[in-house]
């Protein structure tokens, strides 16, 4: 039947699943992944907390506002190679400078989009909240930010294909994780370690894409019932 | 609990000469207008004629122009407005519950700002749903999305009685329902108008519902107030073309003169009337062990004498019997035409008349109930 068994009795497979164990062997993919993970949570992390710290207060500052998102903007459109390479004095080589470039473009959307939400609550709802005797913090955090929370997640989302990005790249300058493995078959011209490192991140970045789709979805029935 | 409630009772509220204009249109110009402690005061207008505006300046929501609101004498001003809001119950036009918060966390939500615990706002949470009819195991959870418009509007009223503010403000609660619903949830709030014991100032922009709920009515159009009375001085004391317009006074009143008093009396037994020479002591007891308000006897002069009840306990133990302490009274042949007995009553300050059927009395007549009877 088909089982494993059968399925390594087919030629074609069984030489692909020989490469996959001789490259994930001996590029170590499992320590790889667990490298690449790390960077992208911590990066993903720290960019959700000063991305929406930031879009709760140029909402609060609008003066703020355009300064600050033509700022991140600006950033933005540096190439990502480019901001790797920039960052190098100030955090030499390896996660450091990667982790800085994940944040610095991943900060952008989710303060965009903190901020678009927060400001665009309808009315009404604000009516509601200072007619029962919110105060304007009140109002902040239990109405206009739980109604901005789909969006946010939009952001939030769009940073992690950003953030996926950047630690792959990383690899580049000595990151560590599955750029590195890329890189290394990139330099001994080793197809099979470009392929299937390849294959892995990017199965790794759609499956990550998707469990922020399902995060984003849940929280569009859940806050999102009346847009 | 973070803070008491600014007042526990309301004795009056005042608007003096309350101004809000938005560029040069007036929404509300020089307005006077005194609410009474306890009582449900309607403002009904055209759309546009700024009765929101009003309400909404007792809360400062909106602040004036010029003029002054004062609750219980003290101007509003000198509230914190996030205080003053959460002593006043708010119940929003086209029905305002917050999509975000099922129906606990609408309800509850100034609870828990006010730092109740989770088990008190459940069981406060119950308790009011169960005031509004609606079972609250099967509602506690659900979101406003999943309420009909009916169910939305008695979460909305649950919800502004919280924190059992002694002021409601009311913005056309019941304004978006259909026909028939809205008579239903009308209803029901006569009833529980009385349980409440709050003073309410509720805006429609419906006659009927004005004249069915409210113990007086103002009337705006164009920013100012036209006319403020009870539902009788609105229809028999119209003071211009505009006022009889919207209380349909004409209308109202051709109705009545084809009506009889017996067509709007209250039957009566005769469990009503009592031995002129009982002595007040014992028709103390039994008007009470009845229930009743008022009792009759029959005078001597071939009369009938009306026996308020806190003329008994007034009477006490002095041995005064009945017939020293009745008082007279207005009887109508239950025949008489309607409209003129109620000219009679006003005229005479009453308000209420016995009525006969040829010898016998047959029922009561009381002025307000009449015109409630009439919407
Ligand atoms: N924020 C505002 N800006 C400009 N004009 C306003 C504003 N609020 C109210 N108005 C105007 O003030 C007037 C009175 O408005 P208000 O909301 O008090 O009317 P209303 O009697 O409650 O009407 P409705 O029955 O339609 O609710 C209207 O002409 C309205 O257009
Ligand atoms: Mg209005």
């Amino acid at each position: 039947m088909w089982n494993g068994g059968c399925l390594s009795e087919i030629p074609i497979i069984n030489d692909v699943l020989t490469e996959v164990q001789r490259v994930w062997d001996t590029q170590l993919l499992s320590l790889r992944t667990l490298e690449h993970l790390y960077m992208f949570t911590i990066a993903l992390f720290v960019s959700i907390l000063i991305g929406i710290a930031v879009g709760v207060l140029i909402y609060r500052s609008p003066k703020l506002a355009d300064p600050v998102l033509n700022g991140l903007n600006v950033v933005e459109t540096i190439p990502d190679v480019a901001l790797l390479v920039l960052l190098l004095p100030i955090f030499g080589i390896g996660a450091g400078p990667t982790v800085a470039a994940s944040i610095l473009y991943s900060i952008l959307p989710i303060t965009r989009n903190t901020y678009t939400g927060l400001a665009n609550v309808p009315r009404e709802y604000v009516e509601i909240a200072e007619a029962l005797g919110l105060n304007p913090g009140e109002v902040l955090m239990r109405v206009r930010f739980p109604l901005a929370l789909p969006l946010i997640a939009g952001g939030i989302r769009i940073a992690v294909v950003f953030t996926m990005g950047v630690v792959t790249l990383g690899g580049l300058i000595a990151a560590g994780g599955l750029g590195a493995a890329l890189q290394n078959g990139i330099q001994l011209y080793d197809m099979g370690t470009i392929l299937v490192t390849g294959a892995w991140v990017g199965l790794l970045a759609v499956i990550l894409d998707g469990g922020a789709g399902v995060i984003e979805n849940r929280l569009k029935v859940r806050y999102g019932t009346w847009s | 609990m973070k803070f008491k409630k600014l007042f526990n009772r309301i004795e009056s509220i005042k608007l003096e000469s309350v101004t809000k204009s938005y560029g040069d249109r007036f929404a509300v110009r020089d307005l006077d207008l005194e609410v009474r402690g306890g009582e449900l005061m309607i403002l009904i207008g055209r759309s546009g004629s700024g009765k929101t505006t009003t309400l909404r300046m007792i809360n400062r929501l909106i602040e004036p122009d010029s003029g002054r609101v004062s609750i219980n004498g003290a101007n509003v001003e000198d509230f914190d407005p996030v205080r003053l809001r959460r002593s006043i119950g708010y119940v929003i036009q086209n029905i305002g519950l917050l999509p975000h918060l099922n129906v606990s966390g609408n309800i509850g939500l100034i609870l828990k700002l006010e730092g109740w615990d989770q088990a008190k706002i459940r069981e406060r949470v119950s308790e009011l749903l169960n005031f509004v009819s609606l079972p609250p195991k099967s509602f506690m959870d659900r979101y406003p999305h999943q309420l009909s418009g009916g169910q939305q509007q008695r979460i909305g009223l649950a919800r502004a009685l919280a924190m059992d503010p002694p002021l409601l403000l009311m913005d056309e609660p019941f304004g978006a329902l259909d026909p028939l619903l809205r008579t239903q949830l009308q209803d029901e709030f006569c009833k529980i108008k009385k349980e409440l014991g709050k003073t309410i100032v509720f805006v429609t922009h419906d006659i009927n519902e004005a004249f069915k709920l409210g113990d007086r009515v103002a009337i705006m159009d164009n920013a100012s107030l036209v006319q403020v009375g009870t539902p009788e001085e609105l229809i028999f004391e119209p003071s211009n073309e505009l006022v009889s317009e919207i209380v349909d006074s004409k209308r109202k009143y051709r109705h009545m003169e084809a009506l009889k008093v017996r067509d709007m009396m209250q039957s009566l037994d005769s469990g009503y009337f009592l031995e002129g020479n009982m002595p007040a002591e014992i028709a103390l007891r039994k008007m009470v062990d009845a229930g009743l308000e008022v009792a009759f006897v029959f005078k001597e002069s071939g009369t009938v004498g009306k026996i308020p009840l806190n003329e008994v306990l007034k009477a006490g133990n002095t041995g005064k019997s009945l017939n020293d302490i009745s008082k007279s009274l207005l009887v109508f042949p239950a025949d008489a035409s309607l409209f003129e007995a109620l000219t009679q009553l006003k005229e005479e300050g009453e308000s209420m008349a016995l009525v006969l059927g040829g010898e016998m009395p047959v029922g009561l007549l009381f002025s307000d109930r009449v015109l409630q009877g009439l919407v």
